[in-house]
């Protein structure tokens, strides 16, 4: 493998099950275990969640643009959309709640979901980059590494 | 994924089943029947997830606000049954503290209100 495998789905929430087949196909091919698979498609999923949220704002709006590749170690997934630019760098980490059920920054309202949603991504993938410009538009890059995976089924 | 909800015998305690992907598609219908319970007054909940394959920040989501609606309304929410992967989600985001979860569905069902 080694060539780019890419996948075009509208942004819409029942696709992003296609999102996360097509990544765990892609995960299946080079060598993770189903935990791994299970982690990379969540991540997608997450991803996805906040492409239509945040840089598109509601469903239908425009579309996402998935692939993966292998480079040396590192399984890389790619996220492309046309919408508003979407730093995750710039989302805080969730507030921690206390158990009395209130925020430990005093709010009380909901979760922000981007905000967990990028905690997982963050804990889950070796690496996340983000890029915006006007021609490309967003372009989120996860990396996973398969150097870690074989290291865990040698030990 | 499909929701299920059951009143325990002589208590208020309701145990809501949630089955396969807690996705953005499907985390709608749990949300509803857990805010259909809390709107009728039932605030003792029991989440059964033994059978849940996946969860996504929006179902953790759904879950802490019904979480909250009960916790305010001197009630309690407790989960049972997760699988090694969705125990890893919820330790990773910090849930693992906030609720509290048996591993165990039985021991859930006979001490609901332990939170």
């Amino acid at each position: 493998m080694g060539s780019e495998q890419s996948l075009t789905v509208p942004g819409r929430y029942k696709e992003i099950k296609r999102i996360c087949e097509f990544i765990a196909a892609g995960a299946a091919q080079a060598g993770f275990d189903d935990e791994a698979i299970f982690r990379l498609e969540l991540c997608c999923d997450e991803a996805s969640t906040n492409i239509i949220e945040h840089a598109y704002g509601e469903e239908d709006t425009g579309s996402i643009v998935v692939s993966y590749e292998i480079s040396g170690d590192d399984f890389i997934i790619v996220m492309r959309d046309q919408g508003r630019a979407f730093d995750p760098a710039l989302v805080p980490p969730p507030p921690t709640i206390n158990l009395d059920g209130t925020s430990a920054d005093g709010s009380t309202g909901q979760l922000r979901i981007g905000g967990l949603g990028l905690h997982l991504i963050r804990n889950l993938m070796d690496e996340v980059r983000f890029s915006s410009d006007s021609r490309e538009g967003n372009k989120l890059v996860m990396i996973k590494k398969l150097e870690a995976q074989t290291g865990k089924e040698a030990s | 994924m499909s929701v299920w909800q059951e009143k325990l015998p002589q208590s208020d305690v309701w145990v809501v089943m949630a089955t396969g992907r807690l996705d953005q598609t499907q985390n709608m219908n749990l949300e509803e029947t857990l805010n259909a319970l809390l709107d009728e007054g039932h605030y003792h909940l029991v989440v059964d997830l033994s059978q849940a394959t996946y969860i996504n920040s929006g179902g953790l989501r759904c879950l802490v606000s019904a979480w909250r609606r009960a916790k305010t309304n001197q009630g309690s929410l407790v989960l049972c049954g997760l699988n090694s992967r969705l125990q890893e989600i919820f330790s990773m985001v910090g849930f693992d503290k906030v609720f509290a979860i048996h591993e165990d569905c039985e021991a859930a069902r006979s001490r609901p209100s332990s939170s």
